[in-house]
């Protein structure tokens, strides 16, 4: 047997992956505690408030962009709400009674439109998973026995017993890219897993040898 | 589970997630944002105490025990002068049945707001809303816009754009007669 040369490990990707998830999450977690900024004047909360309000006279415009009169109107009432002492949010549950939830131009935490929420965790949980999909099959083909070690097998020199190019190199790799090339001997096996085939192919290389 | 296995149930998942935000935007580009039914009807009206355009001030309290057709309106408003043959019926029907019709001015000047309801022969009560504090109580996005009120102050229906004489009367009637049971 010649001595298994290690392909080129690719974990940088991976960690690529894991660091980009881990910015996204520390992001997500310093806008969750931090909240929206907090305006100094009243009339950059009344903007900020308004902003949060589509003018239900306009196609697509918030309360604060309007020119509508009673765009108009409604600021004079978030100004003046403000300055009776109400909260941002109780003026804006006050638009919400009286126009329902499509006053708002960011969606509800409730009913459909908590998907707006959930989905971009839901993105986030994917992306993790499949990164660490990526990543362990990425170790695996980098391992003694992996994928790369067999794919290093496959190159080692003419004549030699792991070399399965003799035997076995008329199939190639398998279409998927990845799978050792399936030999005669495991075709028609089609409930042996990748493992088990590798194994098998290295029992049969080793009658070989001996027969030899 | 195979790799190649693992790639189509990936794939399917990504087609899934993909078919599920593209029908969530379709369905969100083809709704009106203002197409949307009142969240006040079935609730207690907004209370107000607004001045007359030319009579006594008027108050919700004052429309209680009466069927109330709250009607806010414009001098400016085209569609306004297409419904008020049908208010002004309805007050002539049903003004002395327990039934209140009310105009409200919405975002107009007083003086246009005479001559027309001078034109309009309307004699049921009008009061003027400075700075639209009660359109925005009763959620109005433009005019006319009509809110039936029944005999316990509760919004029972909301007509965006000009009323229909034989639905206003069916609503009406309705409650008139349940009032009596």
């Amino acid at each position: 047997m010649s001595a298994v040369r290690r392909p080129p490990v690719r974990p940088s990707l991976g960690l690529l992956t894991l660091g980009l998830v881990g910015c996204g999450l520390v992001a997500l977690l310093v806008v969750a505690v931090r909240g929206e900024p907090r305006p100094q004047s009243r009339s950059a909360q009344v903007h900020q408030i308004a902003a949060q309000l589509r003018c239900p006279v306009c196609d697509d415009l918030s309360v604060a962009d309007s020119p509508a009169p009673l765009a108009a109107q409604m600021r004079q009432q978030i100004a003046d709400d403000l300055a009776a002492g109400r909260t941002p949010d109780q003026i804006r549950q006050r638009f919400v009674a009286a126009y329902g939830d499509s006053v708002l131009l960011t969606p509800p935490h409730h009913g459909v439109g908590q998907v707006a929420y959930l989905l971009p965790a839901l993105v986030l949980g994917v992306g993790v998973v499949c990164a660490v999909l990526l990543l362990r099959g990425w170790l695996r083909a980098a391992g003694p026995g992996g994928r790369g070690a067999e794919a290093d097998g496959r190159r080692g020199e003419p004549g030699e017993p792991g070399g399965h190019g003799a035997q076995e190199g008329e199939g190639g790799q398998g279409d998927d890219g990845g799978e050792p090339a399936r030999g005669a001997a495991v075709q028609g096996s089609p409930r042996l897993s990748a493992a088990d085939r590798r194994s098998l192919q290295r029992a049969l290389a080793r009658l070989r040898e001996e027969e030899q | 589970m195979s790799t190649a296995r693992r790639r189509a149930l990936l794939l399917g998942c990504v087609v899934a997630a993909v078919a599920v935000v593209a029908a969530l935007l379709a369905s969100g580009l083809r709704h009106d944002p203002s197409d949307t039914a009142s969240p006040l009807v079935g609730r207690p009206a907004p209370q107000f105490r607004l001045d007359g355009l030319d009579g006594p001030p008027v108050a919700l309290s004052d429309l209680r025990g009466k069927v109330a057709v709250i009607n806010f309106w414009a001098s400016w408003c085209a569609e306004c002068h297409t419904e008020q043959p049908a208010l002004n019926a309805t007050w002539d029907r049903f003004r002395g049945s327990g039934v209140v019709v009310l105009g409200i001015d919405f975002e107009d000047n007083e003086a246009d707001a005479r001559h027309y309801v001078a034109g309009e022969g309307s004699d049921y009560p009008v009061v003027v809303d400075p700075q639209s504090r009660t359109a925005l109580a009763f959620g109005v996005r433009g005019v006319p816009e009509t809110f039936v009120v029944d005999q316990q102050g509760r919004i029972v229906e909301r007509v965006i754009g000009a009323v229909d004489e034989d639905r206003l009367t069916a609503t009406i009637s309705r409650l008139l007669r349940e009032d009596t049971r």
